[in-house]
């Protein structure tokens, strides 16, 4: 006889199911201690162990999200680079695994700079702007986000990429270039820090009295073009307008624009002026143009006192004297010294602020000097792989592409295509290039979420990624013409700028805005430094005097195309509304 | 005749509060559990993150707050499912609780509506 065991259903449901165990609170939470007085102490809760699975948890999330970030700015891009070389151009990558190493090491290099500028300067700018309209005068403020601009400045991690670029220039061809580039290198990044301090002031200022954005471009436009005309009569100087004008691209990044907009609308807040709907616009739109004032200015000063001869026969002397480099102008010392260079002088100068202008403590110690040192540790990963794949790859490439038209010692059996199918080749690689990058630049994904909520819709986010995306597209193709025929730039960007002037006219506060910014949203740290390396290993293919100039294409291309956009869409919404009305009046006529 | 509401009863709130970002998963987990639906807002908080150490900085101090309104039938089941998808057995992943609700209102379809009517007239 078989005896029949019962078993609740309940039970066995438990049972394969999960526990649920009861345990007090009262079990966990502490005991609070007491002094020989009675008086209850402090609680001060134990450290907690982690299991490795736990570390793991925590960290993997932390780490992966960031790390992705960075591959998707970065792989796309390389990516599509060897793809052409290799099948259109029917070419191998050399030195694939430094470069491969290098693109690498951008990629952890930003990823750890980010995370640094997030946890370690960001705070500093938050907090400073929140208590030093309080705490000081309105010229002080402005000085001191004048001296923040040139700080934030060197901290961009793309100004390296200019003097990267310095050494690829001839000297005999283009003296001032040349001498610019390296002499008078640090003098440059300087004044273009100066230019983006006083875009900030002039921004600040901008929030406080809501200032219109038109008559600032209008007026600023006039000593940049002025400027930029007087310097083209000038044979030699006129080598260097490229570079004035792409200058006002690379410093637009990463570092700047959140700084000092964090900075702005903390002031503004203080002021009384709330963050209106566009206050966050317009330092980006003025930080890219005064830098080119600045840099222009620069250049017309060292042609004063400088001729081309004198250049060209001191870079002779130096290149026979110094045949063996310093230790520290080799790798890997080069970047770590410019590293530090780029972050800590910039940290001194806000901890300065935040301890002696505020008489404010610095909260979270720990966690700021953990950001301060991951960014430097960032900006030096990223500087060596700046010059060993960012700057390789796109030199590489951009001294290849020419052999689809012309002939070339590079490439073997150039010209690989007729003249016409070749040229056409290049310039839609250039278009490409520049579509796809901006779109997968994430700077402007966040604008376009802006940009439909300003707009209420009209301006849908996917509308405004392409007309940006097409804009810069365009511009780098155009700035690949430059190059090929030699047309000098101001050609290009004089009658450009003249076309945005009429748009701005007509079209209203907020596409102004939107467009101007658009342009600087769309140069980050990988783009800059790729289409420059590009630009200048192209131009030295097609022998070319220097290959700058297509940032600035790539600047102007956007503002006239998303400022074209805007107003259709303002055309389209009148029309609407026009429609509309006239059915409501037909609609009353009826009644009467 | 006077306007009606029909009150719901026997409801339960599960809060849960996770790191910025995580909420949808734990939004999902939910209504793969038969949660109807939640409702997320934004905090700030701490105290596990302070005692991590330097793995501390691998938590957000920005928190989501996820409200979740059950059935108390469904209790268990949505809380054991938002506590694995959470990893809330990981420390500074986040916090969960359930709290009884007196009464609840909300849209009910018109054809439940009907149908409880009639049971509750076959009933009588």
């Amino acid at each position: 006889m078989s005896t029949l065991k019962q078993v609740r259903f309940g039970t066995l449901v438990r049972e394969i199911t999960m526990h649920q165990e009861e345990l007090s609170y009262n079990e966990l939470a502490p005991e609070i201690e007491q002094d020989k007085y009675g008086v209850d102490l402090v609680c001060r809760p134990s450290k907690i162990k982690l299991r490795s699975i736990d570390v793991y948890r925590l960290a993997q999330p932390y780490l992966t999200v960031r790390l992705i970030d960075q591959v998707k700015a970065v792989l796309p891009l390389a990516i599509y680079l060897v793809l052409f070389q290799l099948l259109i151009l029917r070419q191998n990558v050399s030195d694939s695994w430094i470069i491969t190493a290098g693109l690498l090491s951008v990629i952890i290099g930003l990823m750890l700079f980010m995370e640094g500028l997030k946890v370690g300067l960001m705070p500093f700018g938050e907090t400073i702007g929140n208590i030093l309209p309080s705490k000081a005068k309105l010229p002080t403020v402005l000085l001191i986000v004048f001296l923040l601009g040139i700080g934030v400045t060197f901290a961009e991690p793309a100004i390296g990429a200019l003097k990267a670029a310095g050494s690829i220039v001839n000297v005999e061809q283009a003296p001032y270039l040349y001498s610019l580039l390296n002499t008078w290198s640090e003098v440059l990044v300087l004044m273009v820090g100066i230019g983006v301090g006083l875009a900030a002031v002039l921004g600040t200022l901008r929030f406080i009295y809501g200032w219109s954005l038109k008559p600032l471009i209008y007026i600023s436009l006039i000593p940049t073009i002025g400027l930029t005309l007087y310097i083209m009569a000038d044979e030699e100087l006129s080598k260097m307008l490229g570079l004035a004008w792409d200058c006002g691209a690379v410093t637009t990044g990463p570092v700047t624009v959140p700084l000092v907009l964090s900075l702005g609308i903390g002031i503004a807040t203080a002021a009384g002026k709330g963050r209106s709907s566009l206050s966050g616009f317009g330092i980006v739109t003025l930080a890219s143009l005064f830098p080119i004032v600045a840099v222009e200015l620069l250049a017309v000063f060292v042609s004063i006192i400088e001729t081309p001869q004198m250049i060209i026969s001191e870079a002779v002397a130096m290149n026979s004297s110094t045949a063996s480099l310093n230790w520290h102008e080799k790798t890997p010392y080069v970047e770590i010294i410019s590293g530090i260079r780029a972050i800590i002088p910039l940290v001194l100068f806000l901890i300065f602020i935040l301890l002696f202008v505020l008489k404010e403590k610095i909260r979270h110690p720990g966690t700021i000097t953990y950001g301060i040192i991951l960014s430097v540790i960032g900006m030096i990963i990223f500087n060596i792989g700046l010059s060993y794949g960012l700057a390789k790859l796109g030199s590489q490439s951009g001294g290849l592409v020419p052999g689809a038209f012309t002939q070339i010692e590079l490439v073997s059996d150039s010209p690989l295509y007729s003249l016409m199918l070749g040229i056409s080749i290049a310039l839609i690689f250039a278009w490409i290039l520049g579509f796809g990058a901006t779109l997968a630049e994430p700077a402007l994904n966040a604008l376009g979420m802006t940009v439909e909520n300003l707009t209420n819709g009209a301006f849908r986010k996917k509308l405004l990624m392409y007309s940006v995306s097409f804009g810069v597209g365009f511009g780098i193709a155009l700035g690949i013409v430059k190059i090929i025929y030699s047309i000098p730039i101001a050609y290009i960007v004089v009658p450009g700028y003249l076309i945005a002037i009429v748009l701005t006219y007509f079209s209203t506060e907020e596409f102004v805005n939107i467009a101007w910014d658009s342009a600087g949203v769309t140069t980050g740290p990988v783009t800059v430094p790729l289409v420059l390396a590009m630009g200048l290993g192209f131009g030295e293919a097609v022998g070319a005097i220097e290959g700058f100039g297509i940032l600035s294409m790539a600047s102007i291309g956007p503002i006239i195309s998303v400022m074209t956009t805007g107003l259709w869409i303002q055309w389209k919404v009148k029309r609407r509304r026009e429609s509309e009305y006239e059915v409501v009046e037909s609609v009353e006529g009826a009644k009467s | 005749m006077s306007k009606h509401i029909i009150v719901l009863t026997d409801v339960a709130l599960i809060t849960c509060i996770v790191q910025k970002g995580s909420a949808d998963v734990i939004v999902t987990a939910a209504q793969n559990a038969g949660a109807q639906g939640a409702t997320v807002f934004y905090a700030r908080g701490g105290g596990v993150r302070e005692r991590l150490g330097i793995l501390g900085i691998a938590v957000e101090v920005e928190k989501e707050v996820i409200n979740i309104v059950v059935a108390t039938d469904q209790i268990d089941r949505v809380f054991e499912k938002v506590y694995l998808a959470g990893n809330l057995d990981t420390p500074g992943m986040g916090f969960m609780y359930v709290t009884p609700l007196e009464k609840a209102a909300t849209y009910i379809p018109k054809e439940i509506e009907n149908k409880l009517a009639n049971e509750i007239k076959q009933s009588v």
